[in-house]
């Protein structure tokens, strides 16, 4: 590893942090400067039993008398020390409140993108072997099918056919095993058709190259002209969409977590959103943020160490959403 | 020579017409897919005698028939009459949230790819932090800032897809900057101004076009995933999103979820379908 | 040998009427009626010829000939889409029908493949190491450690320095000519029989490709391998190859002994295509040329029309300093053509860029014309652009492909606001009919315009302008050679009646000589030596100079000292 690695690396590091502060900041901005005053407006709302006293005492508690600017500076200094402050609803530490429901997403989110994963390599390398008459067109079709489904849908239709017809969970019980696997899939299924996509993508790319054709000249058979030459090349800018797909999985979760009746971030954020807790929502989206920079990161960091083409000072690289960004960047590179 | 030459130029032509004369068969399924749901937002009542809001109470959760395609709700109303007339709100919110996505990404990846510099390092520091927060979820914070109507969920949904369009068009600018015919065209007495207007976002706006029609299918399903949250307009409004919503307490009963899932994914799978094939004609 | 027990009945009867030899030795390639289609086009219409053991076959044609496609099928390499019917016979086996299990072991063992395209060839996640020992595994050598010292003495064998230093290379760590050397190794160190070279020097510069074109004929004579050479050069497959098969659009317009194809073509297009190669034909165009060259004998009082002194630029390159170009200075009369040759990164494209005043030079300066171009600003730039112009390399990326053929050539005056709108079409339509373009093409785009044509836009373009001197960086390099002698005509009709003055950048020697005045030859930012045509190709001075003469394919050096051919061509006729 190499010095000018190192210094890059903390370079990347210093951007990663400007990014999740700003992030906060946004979601600040959004929140608070948008609308009227949909704040007091809901602390007032006679649902809610407050008292004027108790009014006045939750906005001086919240510095919500402040002005902006002074607000904004107030929750940032504390968020950068790791104190996302009190819960405008319950006046309980934002931090407690994440803490009680993230066991929950987590398991949901690794599971299903344990699932997301497996499906997707499955599909695209499948691929690979099914021959043209035996349903190739069938399994190219997966992701761009599963892409254009809402994934409330996957999992209503889930719950209705193993739930409810075959009987294999309880809608009740939404931890038992079989519902929180059901969860999952529904979680994973649109994930694993954006990875497969990129996935299949790049192997059609990769087979396309004329060393793929070259070592099939030298008599290498199908499965090792894959194993040895397409998997690395097309399955290594996977690497840089599992940050987004992570963002998906969390902004999925949203929607899954109501689906299936479990409690989680999701369901933490669907009540802070109707209770406009603004001190909850910006914690839980600068979480986010820190989880997608931090993976978006260690895949630039590890990339270079994978590919020996890929040095690390080039710059920041476009994630390949579209198979021509490494064309751009070779025209890029090409100087007299 | 030039007989030569202008035999083969003929015959590229005549070779790209049949292409484009000869246009896959789901190409075609999915233009008169998108040509149906056009024409019911257009004209819902055309295409059904029912009231998408007076139902039948002595009618309700029948199953679909010839005298109800999709069957029918729990109030006795006419499921397929409420898909049909929920379909202009759908649609045009999700034209909305494209519009907005697509010219404020363009117009952000366009001044940051070309300008290039301080610009550049600020308008990209701006979009990885759009990037940064989950699209769901900044179109949730989004809509609650605004408040909860279709309208606004529309936006909210654009607002969460504006970092994409900025990027792509950023590193359309930055490679059709790089173009040699943008370098001619300078030397060729070209302006900055003319060399941006004339041959740069013509070029770099044609692969927006495909992502743009790509984000117009994806939008149909944000803003049915805010709808399904409660985030859209109140019923008796029948966006799809809200009309599965309502389906999903009624599971006894299936056709009021899948109806209304079968006509959001063949719109979706249909625009997806017509941005593939853009792409590929380009 | 049970393969050659499979010949049908049928096949020796045709081969015996065809070749009425008795106990003639069977081929070793034999194709025969084969066609190959993508969809509905036929891109290969039923050819056939053979190739007989330590023998070489040269595949010659412009783009859109077919050449590629039928090595492709001989290799069963065709992309997906393409379908080739008829028959080819590997060693007396008939291998287009049978199975891809049935071919595999073929495949490296008993035909070697050489690809176009080097840098793109090998697989740039792997080692040049892990990809020679898929090669060594077809030699059934179960020693690993044997393996990579067979694979070491392979790549010593193919003229590569430091065997164990490629081994552990990534193909991105060498040049374009180690790469073709590593995959030239790579294809025969399993001692094929046959070698199909697909184009195997054209991505490479020219002193280089007569190197590796020397390696492949040393190396077929050494291990008597037959060689499949698929080529654009007709002086090349002249030097290199015992028999000639010459396509257009896919169909055989001639084939036989190089000896008789390349001496006394019969086909027009054979006799067209020997015509314009320039290495065989070096003074065409000396009758137009000359007129030139009067000018730059009287011409001496003159200022000359571009002046470029001492001229010095350097790049920082990953923190290394690069001396691009290096006290350049040349001079050129007015009227006439000078010629900047040098091989990729010779320093003369940005020589050019320099000249344009796209870029500033660190020290010298440059005058067009008697105007100074260093140190101006970029609206006096602009002015000077008026009168000085570049046509670029490639005519597929230098026209913007949004815009009509009408637009573009119109777009200069435009911005320059030359006379009225009236006139501006009066003199796109002008420029145009100087290039040899009809009218029927403005409200075209460029994208359903073949090569010469777009180049034709791109001169036209520059041109409409009426500068005094145009810059050529290329112009013809990315088109056929019967497109590239259209395009000489025209440039040396205009240069004849607009008295343009060129400087034309290539590194095709025999080009130059065809149409240039004076010559710079460019190495490594330097001019090591320049002088009239006359001097650089009959007296060169530097061995650079020579060594770059060397490389121009002469068509008759090969044939000469190969044995006789005994092979028979079926030349189908149509």
């Amino acid at each position: 590893m190499s010095n000018a690695y190192l210094a890059d690396a903390a370079k990347r590091l210093a951007q990663a942090f400007i990014v999740i502060l700003l992030a906060y900041v946004l979601t600040f901005v959004v929140v608070s400067i948008l609308p009227g005053d949909p704040i007091t407006n809901v602390l007032r709302d006679p649902q809610n039993g407050f008292s004027e006293d108790e009014i006045k005492a939750i906005i001086a508690a919240q510095g919500l008398d402040q002005p902006i600017p002074v607000q904004l500076w107030t929750s940032l200094s504390h968020f950068v020390i790791g104190d996302f402050g009190l819960s405008m609803r319950s006046s309980r530490p934002v931090a407690t409140l994440i803490a009680e429901v993230l066991p929950s997403t987590l398991i949901l989110a690794s599971a299903a993108f344990a699932i997301a994963l497996l499906l997707a390599m499955t599909i695209a390398y499948g691929t690979q072997f099914i021959p043209k008459q035996l349903g190739q067109g069938l399994l190219r079709g997966f992701p761009s099918f599963f892409l254009s489904v809402p994934n409330f849908v996957i999992g209503l239709m889930l719950i209705h056919v193993f739930g409810f017809q075959l009987g294999l969970f309880r809608v009740i019980a939404p931890n038992s095993f079989w519902a929180t696997f059901f969860a999952a899939v529904a979680l994973g299924i649109p994930v694993s058709a954006r990875i497969a996509e990129v996935l299949i993508a790049n192997l059609d790319k990769e087979s396309e190259q004329e060393y793929a054709a070259v070592a099939r000249g030298r008599g290498l058979t199908q499965m090792r002209l894959f194993a040895k030459h397409l998997l690395k090349p097309s399955s290594l800018p996977v690497v840089t969409v599992i940050a987004l797909a992570i963002g998906e999985l969390l902004g999925g979760s949203l929607i899954t977590e109501t689906v299936f009746g479990r409690t989680g971030i999701g369901s933490l954020v669907q009540r802070s959103v109707s209770t406009q807790d603004l001190p909850v929502l910006q914690a839980v989206v600068s979480l986010a943020a820190v989880v997608f920079v931090l993976v978006n990161l260690i895949a630039d960091l590890v990339y270079p160490l994978l590919d020996p083409r890929v040095k690390l000072v080039d710059g920041p690289r476009e994630r390949p959403s579209t198979a021509d960004d490494s064309a751009t960047a070779k025209s890029a590179a090409v100087t007299s | 020579m030039t007989l030569a030459s202008f035999s083969s130029a003929s015959r590229v032509t005549s070779i790209g017409r049949q292409t484009a004369l000869r246009v896959a068969p789901t190409v075609a399924l999915s233009f008169a897919v998108i040509a149906i749901v056009i024409a019911w937002s257009v004209a819902p009542s055309l295409f059904t005698g029912h009231s998408p809001i007076v139902g039948v109470p002595a009618d309700k959760l029948l199953s679909p028939s010839t005298a109800h395609w999709f069957g029918t709700d729990h109030l006795g109303r006419d499921l397929y009459t409420r898909v049909v007339y929920g379909t202009a709100s759908s649609v045009t919110s999700a034209l909305i949230a494209v519009v907005i996505a697509a010219v404020a990404g363009g117009l952000i990846g366009l001044l940051a790819g070309f300008l290039g510099g301080r610009v550049d390092i600020v308008l990209a520091r701006l979009v990885d932090v759009l990037l940064a927060i989950p699209n769901f979820l900044l179109a949730v914070i989004v809509v609650t800032a605004l408040g909860f109507d279709t309208t606004n969920a529309a936006i909210a949904t654009g607002v969460s897809a504006v970092a994409v369009f900025a990027r792509v068009m950023r590193a359309e600018v930055i490679k059709t900057r790089q173009a040699i015919f943008v370098e001619a065209a300078f030397l060729l007495g070209g302006s900055r101004w003319h060399i941006l207007l004339r041959h740069v976002l013509p070029n770099a706006s044609r692969s927006v076009l495909p992502l743009a029609v790509l984000q117009f299918g994806l939008s149909i399903l944000v803003i049915a995933s805010l709808a399904f949250l409660g985030y859209g307009d109140p019923p008796p409004a029948s966006d799809w999103g809200l009309l599965i919503s309502i389906g999903k307490d009624y599971l006894k009963w299936p056709w009021l979820v899948y109806a209304p899932a079968f006509v959001t994914i063949a719109t979706v799978l249909s625009v997806n379908r017509i941005s593939r094939w853009l792409r590929k004609t380009d | 040998m049970a393969a050659q027990d499979r010949l049908t009945a049928d096949t020796l009867t045709r081969a015996e009427l065809i070749a009425p030899v008795p106990l003639r030795p069977l081929p070793l390639l034999r194709v025969d009626g084969l066609s190959v289609c993508y969809g509905p086009h036929e891109v290969v219409t039923n050819v056939g010829f053979e190739l007989g053991r330590g023998e070489s076959l040269a595949l010659i044609g412009e783009s859109g000939s077919g050449k590629s496609t039928i090595a492709r099928a001989v290799l069963r390499l065709l992309p997906s889409g393409g379908h080739a019917t008829g028959r080819v016979a590997f060693d007396g086996q008939e291998v287009l029908g049978i199975s891809e299990r049935g071919f595999r072991p073929l495949r490296g063992r008993a035909i070697g493949f050489v690809p176009q395209d080097p840098a793109n060839s090998l697989n740039p996640v792997r080692t040049i190491g892990a990809q020679a020992q898929e090669a060594a595994a077809l030699l059934d050598e179960a020693d690993k450690a044997f393996r990579k010292q067979l694979i070491l003495e392979t790549f010593a064998e193919v003229g590569l320095d430091n065997p164990r230093r490629v081994y552990d290379s990534y193909p991105h760590q060498l040049s374009g000519g180690m790469l073709q050397r590593v995959l030239i190794g790579l294809a025969i160190l399993p001692r094929p029989a046959l070698l199909v070279a697909d184009e195997p020097t054209s991505a490479l510069d020219v002193t280089i490709q007569k190197r590796i074109l020397d390696l492949l004929t040393r190396l077929q004579h050494d291990l008597k391998i037959s060689l499949l050479l698929i080529t654009h050069d007709l002086a090349i497959a002249a030097e290199r190859a015992n028999a000639l098969v010459v396509l257009k659009d896919g169909v055989i317009h001639e084939a036989g002994r190089t000896a008789s194809v390349f001496s006394s073509p019969e086909s027009a297009y054979a006799r067209k295509l020997r015509a314009d190669v320039p290495a065989l034909n070096p003074d065409r165009y000396a009758a137009s040329r000359d007129r030139g060259f009067h000018a730059v004998k009287t011409g001496g009082g003159d200022t000359p029309k571009i002046d470029v002194g001492a001229v010095t630029k350097t790049f920082i390159v990953d923190g290394k300093t690069l001396t691009a170009v290096d006290d350049v200075s040349f001079i050129v009369p007015a009227g006439t053509t000078h010629a900047l040759v040098g091989e990729s990164g010779s320093g003369k494209t940005t020589a050019v860029r320099l000249l344009l005043g796209l870029e500033q030079p660190d020290t010298g300066t440059i005058s067009v014309a008697g105007e100074q171009i260093t140190g101006r600003s970029p609206e006096a730039l602009r002015a000077a652009w008026r009168h000085l112009q570049l046509v670029y390399q490639n005519p597929f990326t230098s026209l913007d492909p949004t815009w009509t053929i009408e637009r573009l050539v119109r777009e200069p005056l435009d911005r320059f606001r030359v006379g009225t709108s009236k006139e501006r079409v009066a003199r796109v339509r002008e420029a145009l009919a100087d290039v040899g373009l009809g009218g029927h093409l403005l409200s075209r785009k460029p994208g359903t315009l073949s090569g010469g044509q777009r180049q034709r836009v791109a001169i036209a373009r520059a041109l409409v302008l009426k500068p005094d001197v145009i810059v050529l960086d290329e112009p013809t390099s990315a088109l056929d050679v019967s497109v590239q002698a259209d395009i000489v005509e025209v440039l040396l009709s205009l240069q004849a009646n607009l008295g343009l003055t060129y400087v034309f950048l290539s590194h095709d020697l025999a080009l130059v000589r065809q149409l240039a005045h004076t010559v710079s030859v460019m190495h490594r930012g330097r001019i090591v030596e320049h002088g009239t045509v006359a001097e650089i190709f009959d007296n060169p001075q530097q061995p650079y100079t020579r060594s770059l003469l060397a490389s121009i394919p002469s068509g008759i050096a090969g044939a000469a000292h190969l044995p006789q051919a005994r092979l028979r061509l079926m030349a189908t006729a149509d």
